[in-house]
C-alpha cells in the first residue's frame, strides 16, 4: 500500500496526504481516492477536494464519524493500482501580456531570481503544465511552477483585489485567476481571455489532468483577444 | 397564483440556503447560511425543507409588504419583529395578512437573522445551491421593489386577524453571549507551531471590523508562529480553519473561504461553534476552548436531535391545521436512529 497520512481536520473532515517521494504518484493517488468517493453517491462523504499531494474529505457528521470514514479512505488507498493508467487530457493555450500594468510583479520576481524579465517570461511560457486541481478562490487551474531555480515567496501583504485573468506564481506553483478576488501571489501577466462562465455547467473549461501552455502577446494585441472564451482543445 | 410579497426596504439581505456542499470539488466555496442552526429552525418553523431558500439579514433590518396571506418565521440574531407596528414573536411561525407590513428592525444582539416564508421562494441555482457567491457574482440580494411569488397557499384556519399567537413551539435559541466561547479541535498541522499552539486558549481575542463571511480576523491575543520551514503545496482547508498568517491577527475561515491555501492549519472551529461565530459582531470578544472531535460530534448530533423533534412537532401541528407540511419529510428522513457507522 502507498504510504499515506490521514489526519482529523475538524469535526467533519479528514485530510489524506500521500507521502511517497514521487510527486506524480502522490497526485495520482489522491485523485484516485477522490474519484473512489465520487463514484459512491449516497455516501456520508459529501465533498472531496483533491489537490497536489493531499485530499480533504468532508462528511456528514450526523451520519458518520472519523473512524468510519478513515476505514473507507484506507480501502480506497489499497485499491490504488499505481500510476500510468492513460487518461483523457485536453490542451489549453493561453495568451498572456507579461509585465507592466498587466504583470506588476514581473520585475520583482526577476530580481529575486537574479535573471532578466525576459528569462522569467521564457521560463513561464516555456513548458507545459498539468492542471493538478481546481483551487480557490474560484476554480483556479493550479499547476506546478515554471522551472525557476528557487521557490517564489508570496507577497508580504496580499492585494485586496486581483482582477480576472491574472497569471501568477508562488512557491513551486502557478495559476490563473478566473475571477476577481484577493490574492497574495506575485503577478507575472494577464490574459485577455474569459475563463469563468457561470452560465455553463462546467464553470471553467478545464479539469484536473488537462494541460496548459502560455504564450506571450503584446499589449496592443489585447483587444483582439478580449472577451473571447478560453477553450480546451482535444 | 397565490400572490406575492414585496421588499419595501432592505439593508444587507441575501437569499441563501445551507450551502453549495459540492462546490469545493470545483474550487468554489460552500457559502450558505453562516448560522446553519438558526437557518434550519427558521425553515422548519414554516414547514419548509431545512435546506430551502430563505433570507439572511446581516446587521440590518428589512421591511416587506404582503400581497396575500403568508406564514413567516424569524430566527438568528435578536431582532424586533413588528406587523403594522405591533410586536410579534420571533422563533415562532407568524401568520401575515394581505396588506400587512412586516418590519424587522435593529438587531439588538447577534449579527445575522433569518427570515423564512412558508413555501420558500424562487431563486437561481448553481451546483445544487442558491447560496450567494460574492466572488463569482452569483445569487440574489434583496432590493427595495423586489417581488417574490408565494409558492404555497395557506388554509383559512391560519387566521392572522385573531390577534393571538397560534403557535408556541419550544425552540432553543443561540446564547449570543457578550464574550463568545468558541470550541476548537486540534488542526492537522498543529505540530508545526510547537508548544506555542496552546497559547490561543485563554486570552480573549477581539473580532476585527474587516471580518466577513469569508473569514474572521481576531486581534489582541497571541499569534503562534510556525516553527517548521519548507514550502507548503496548496491544499484544501476546512471551514473553521484557524490560521496564523503574517501580521498580528489570527484568521478563522468561515463558509465563504477560498477552498485552497498554503498556510498550516493550527486548529479547526467546531461546526456548532461556527454558528456562534456567525453571530459575533466586529469589536466583540471571543475566547477559544479546546475540545476533541468526539465531543464536537456528540454536540452536533444532540442539536440535530432537537431539530428533528421540532420538525416532528411542527409537522403534527400544521397537519392538524391543514397546512402543507410535506416538505418537512426531508428533515425527518435523516433520523439519527439509523446513524450509519460506515
Amino acid at each position: 500500500m502507498m504510504p499515506v497520512a490521514i489526519a482529523d481536520c475538524g469535526d467533519s473532515s479528514l485530510r489524506l496526504t500521500a507521502t511517497s517521494g514521487d510527486p506524480e504518484q502522490n497526485w495520482e493517488l489522491v485523485h484516485h481516492v477522490a474519484r473512489w468517493f465520487t463514484a459512491k453517491p449516497g455516501s456520508a462523504v459529501h465533498c472531496v477536494v483533491p489537490t497536489y499531494d493531499s485530499l480533504l474529505i468532508e462528511f456528514d457528521m450526523v451520519r458518520a464519524d472519523h473512524d468510519g470514514v478513515r476505514g473507507q479512505v484506507r480501502l480506497a488507498v489499497s485499491e490504488f493500482a499505481g500510476r500510468g493508467a492513460p487518461r483523457e487530457s485536453r490542451r489549453l493555450s493561453v495568451p498572456v501580456v507579461y509585465g507592466g500594468a498587466f504583470g506588476p510583479d514581473l520585475p520583482a520576481v526577476a530580481a529575486f531570481l537574479g535573471i532578466t524579465e525576459q528569462d522569467v517570461i521564457d521560463l513561464h511560457a516555456g513548458r507545459t503544465y498539468t492542471i493538478r486541481c481546481l483551487g480557490g478562490p474560484v476554480g483556479s487551474p493550479m499547476t506546478d511552477g515554471p522551472a525557476f531555480a528557487t521557490p517564489i515567496p508570496r507577497l508580504d501583504s496580499p492585494r485586496p483585489a486581483v482582477a480576472a485573468g491574472h497569471v501568477s506564481v508562488a512557491g513551486r506553483q502557478a495559476t490563473i485567476a478566473p475571477a476577481q478576488a484577493p490574492g497574495g501571489w506575485p503577478l507575472l501577466g494577464r490574459t485577455p481571455l474569459r475563463i469563468l462562465d457561470i452560465e455553463s455547467d462546467e464553470l471553467v473549461p478545464y479539469r484536473p489532468g488537462d494541460r496548459i501552455t502560455y504564450f506571450a502577446i503584446d499589449a496592443d494585441e489585447w483587444d483582439s483577444y478580449a472577451g473571447q472564451r478560453l477553450r480546451a482543445l482535444p | 397564483m397565490t400572490g406575492f410579497w414585496r421588499v419595501e426596504k432592505a439593508g444587507i439581505a441575501v437569499v441563501t440556503d445551507l450551502g453549495r456542499t459540492a462546490g469545493p470539488t470545483f474550487g468554489l466555496a460552500a457559502n450558505g447560511a453562516l448560522d446553519q442552526y438558526s437557518a434550519q429552525v427558521a425553515n422548519i418553523l414554516v414547514a419548509n425543507d431545512p435546506n430551502a431558500p430563505l433570507v439572511e439579514l446581516t446587521a440590518t433590518g428589512l421591511t416587506l409588504r404582503a400581497y396575500a396571506e403568508m406564514l413567516i418565521a424569524v430566527t438568528g440574531a435578536e431582532v424586533a419583529c413588528t406587523i403594522n407596528g405591533v410586536p410579534r414573536p420571533t422563533w415562532q411561525p407568524v401568520p401575515v395578512a394581505r396588506g400587512d407590513v412586516v418590519e424587522l428592525g435593529a438587531m439588538t444582539r447577534g449579527l445575522r437573522a433569518y427570515l423564512s416564508v412558508h413555501g420558500s421562494l424562487d431563486a437561481p441555482y448553481l451546483l445544487g445551491s442558491c447560496a450567494l457567491d460574492t466572488v463569482i457574482g452569483f445569487g440574489l440580494r434583496l432590493r427595495a421593489g423586489d417581488e417574490f411569488a408565494l409558492r404555497r397557499a395557506l388554509p383559512s384556519a391560519v387566521n392572522p386577524h385573531l390577534g393571538v399567537s397560534l403557535f408556541d413551539f419550544p425552540t432553543a435559541r443561540p446564547a449570543l453571549a457578550e464574550v463568545a466561547t468558541i470550541d476548537v479541535t486540534d488542526g492537522p498541522d498543529i505540530a508545526e507551531f510547537g508548544p506555542a499552539a496552546t497559547t490561543v486558549f485563554g486570552t480573549p481575542y477581539t473580532v476585527s471590523p474587516v471580518s466577513n463571511h469569508i473569514g474572521l480576523r481576531l486581534g489582541g491575543g497571541p499569534v503562534p508562529r510556525r516553527v517548521s520551514s519548507g514550502e507548503i503545496l496548496s491544499r484544501a482547508v476546512p471551514i473553521g480553519a484557524v490560521e496564523a498568517p503574517p501580521g498580528d491577527e489570527l484568521l478563522v475561515l468561515h463558509r465563504g473561504r477560498g477552498v485552497t491555501a498554503g498556510y498550516p492549519v493550527l486548529g479547526v472551529v467546531t461546526s456548532t461553534s461556527l454558528d456562534t461565530l456567525a453571530q459575533v459582531r466586529p469589536g466583540q470578544q471571543v475566547r477559544f476552548r479546546h475540545t476533541d472531535v468526539r465531543t464536537a460530534i456528540d454536540r452536533k448530533r444532540g442539536e440535530h436531535r432537537r431539530i428533528l423533534a421540532l420538525a416532528d412537532r411542527v409537522g403534527n401541528a400544521f397537519t392538524s391545521l391543514g397546512i402543507d407540511a410535506s416538505q418537512l419529510a426531508h428533515a425527518l428522513d435523516h433520523p439519527l436512529s439509523t446513524t450509519v457507522r460506515n
